[in-house]
């Protein structure tokens, strides 16, 4: 006869690596960025364990330890962090996960937790990102209402904050083109699909476009496609500091801006395909 | 369990592969393959006679090793000959990267039977050959990366002590993999299953190992043995997480893992 126990609470042993929740900040990425949160690891074979309950909740038996502990989830956000340290030289691979496991105490065996492609570090990475972009385009937006900047005009705005989105792309530059078509992988799109389409609205959100001239769907699907073809001109660029990239950028929000004054069709045949195909793809997700 | 090994040992690979017409090495290749050890992995395979895990371990491993150092060698084009010659010195004698692998068996006969395939197939550096059971491992806490047991834990009296001792040998973020004979859900497959299992398969025993006994007993514990959810509960009592199984061949047999964590 096994003892009662509550089996999806159980606290993590307190190894070198597990800490108590007290001992660190609480990890508030999980919640902010619920937006983004991409839908469970897309881990193939794993069939659904209980739901963990977020840790505060629990006040089963021994309760004076549960609440501290992380959670599996925890511990995985924290090795994919770890891990990313390792992508320049390693990829985006297990190596990279193992040699994050690692830095933490853990024996490289951990790594195993995640896929052999490197989805789950390349869509952690993707989503940490995101979260970063919404923080520093809150910021600016309480400076702007604190009086203390200037608001700027919409296309100024989506520039600023493509421009510095991208940039977090570039310590990883050299490995991202393989992190793109792991995204494009089917047993990912559903989630990577679903973190672009998030930035994308937060970017509108904060960008507080009050114009008539879009409908949501067409202004989710311009700046989806400037964005894409920008990340992709990025991956060719070798001009210093980006500066081609950032032109073409440039270019590319003025070409949608005068789309939207004047109701004509965009010049180049390709943009209006790219655009197009992202602008079907996010409708077929949502 | 003892008579029934030493009776078997020498026969022991001959009668795998015709009982499971040759799979059984396919499976043994996914569970590495799962397993995907990275160079400097420690490995402990318990009840691993005659080494199947372990050959197949280091191949892994030096495959592994050797895409890294190509890797290596094409980001560094512009070396000079001799930081090449070097490098590849150095890496030449650390072919394995300091991955190793422990075989620990019970039984004396089967580790006489690996050492020599070990020998006869040119595996010397990064295997040791250990005496031990595996409800109390020889072992310190926290040694090992990876702890495999194939085709051994229906033979273990008592599984939660072997799982408790695989728990305590493994280092945090360790994992546990265990690859077994299962159960099948799907009832036609279960039914022409039965039948090969008690029908052929100790016909074959008697043929091919002269032990008809044997290869009975070996069925009957595989209907004896908890099926994929039990064993899966079994294995979270004793304190892994993430734990999980994957069915080969509808569920004739299962890989389970775990993670210390």
């Amino acid at each position: 006869v096994r003892c009662q126990h509550y089996p999806p609470l159980r606290a993590l042993q307190a190894s070198a690596t597990l800490r108590r929740a007290s001992d660190e900040q609480k990890k508030e990425p999980l919640t902010s960025s619920s937006q983004q949160h991409f839908d469970s690891p897309p881990a193939g074979h794993q069939p659904e364990r209980e739901p963990q309950g977020p840790r505060p909740s629990y006040t089963g038996h021994g309760g004076q330890e549960s609440e501290d502990y992380e959670s599996e989830e925890q511990l995985q956000h924290r090795i994919l962090t770890a891990a990313l340290e390792f992508v320049p030289e390693h990829g985006w691979t297990a190596e990279a996960i193992a040699e994050g496991a690692k830095t933490l105490g853990l024996s490289v065996a951990a790594a195993g937790m995640f896929h052999s492609d490197g989805s789950e570090l390349i869509l952690h990475f993707v989503s940490e990102c995101n979260a970063k972009l919404s923080k520093l385009l809150e910021k600016e937006q309480k400076l702007v209402q604190l009086g203390e900047a200037e608001k700027k005009p919409v296309d100024e705005f989506l520039r600023h904050a493509v421009e510095a989105r991208l940039r977090m792309l570039i310590p990883y530059i050299e490995k991202w083109p393989q992190a793109l078509s792991v995204l494009l992988l089917p047993r990912n799109i559903p989630s990577s699909l679903n973190l672009l389409t998030s930035m994308i609205d937060d970017i509108w959100h904060y960008a507080g476009d009050q114009s008539t001239d879009f409908n949501w769907y067409t202004r989710r699907a311009v700046l989806t496609g400037i964005y894409n073809t920008t990340e992709l001109v990025m991956m060719q660029d070798s001009s210093p500091d980006f500066e081609d990239t950032w032109r073409f950028l440039e270019n590319r929000v003025a070409d949608a801006m005068t789309m939207s004054n004047t109701a004509s069709q965009v010049q180049s045949t390709g943009e209006a395909v790219v655009q197009g195909l992202m602008g079907a793809a996010v409708t077929v997700s949502s | 369990v003892y008579q029934v090994f030493e009776s078997v040992a020498k026969k022991y690979d001959v009668m795998n592969d015709s009982m499971t017409l040759g799979i059984h090495r396919i499976w043994k290749d996914i569970l590495m393959h799962k397993m995907n050890p990275s160079p400097g992995t420690l490995l402990l395979d318990v009840a691993g006679g005659t080494g199947d895990i372990a050959f197949r371990f280091i191949n892994y491993v030096r495959s592994v090793q050797k895409l890294q150092l190509q890797r290596k060698l094409k980001h560094h084009q512009n070396l000079s000959w001799q930081e090449i010659f070097e490098s590849y010195q150095k890496d030449q004698f650390n072919s394995l990267g300091d991955s190793q692998v422990v075989v620990c068996d019970l039984n004396r006969e089967m580790l006489k039977v690996g050492k020599q395939k070990a020998k006869h197939l040119g595996y010397s550096e990064g295997l040791s050959w250990v005496l031990g059971n595996a409800e109390e491992l020889p072992f310190d806490n926290d040694k090992f990366d990876v702890y495999t047991i194939a085709f051994g834990i229906r033979n273990v009296t008592r599984i939660d002590l072997a799982l408790q001792e695989a728990y305590r040998v493994l280092k945090p973020g360790g994992r546990f993999l265990c690859l077994e004979f299962s159960h099948v859900s799907n009832p036609l497959l279960s039914r022409l299953y039965d039948l090969y299992s008690f029908q052929v398969i100790p016909v074959l025993g008697e043929v091919i190992a002269g032990d008809w006994k044997s290869y009975q007993y070996l069925v009957e514990s595989i209907r004896q043995f908890p099926p994929q959810e039990e064993l899966k509960a079994m294995i979270e009592d004793v304190g892994f997480f993430k734990v999980d199984y994957e069915n080969l061949n509808f569920g004739i047999v299962a890989i389970h893992s775990g993670f210390k964590l």
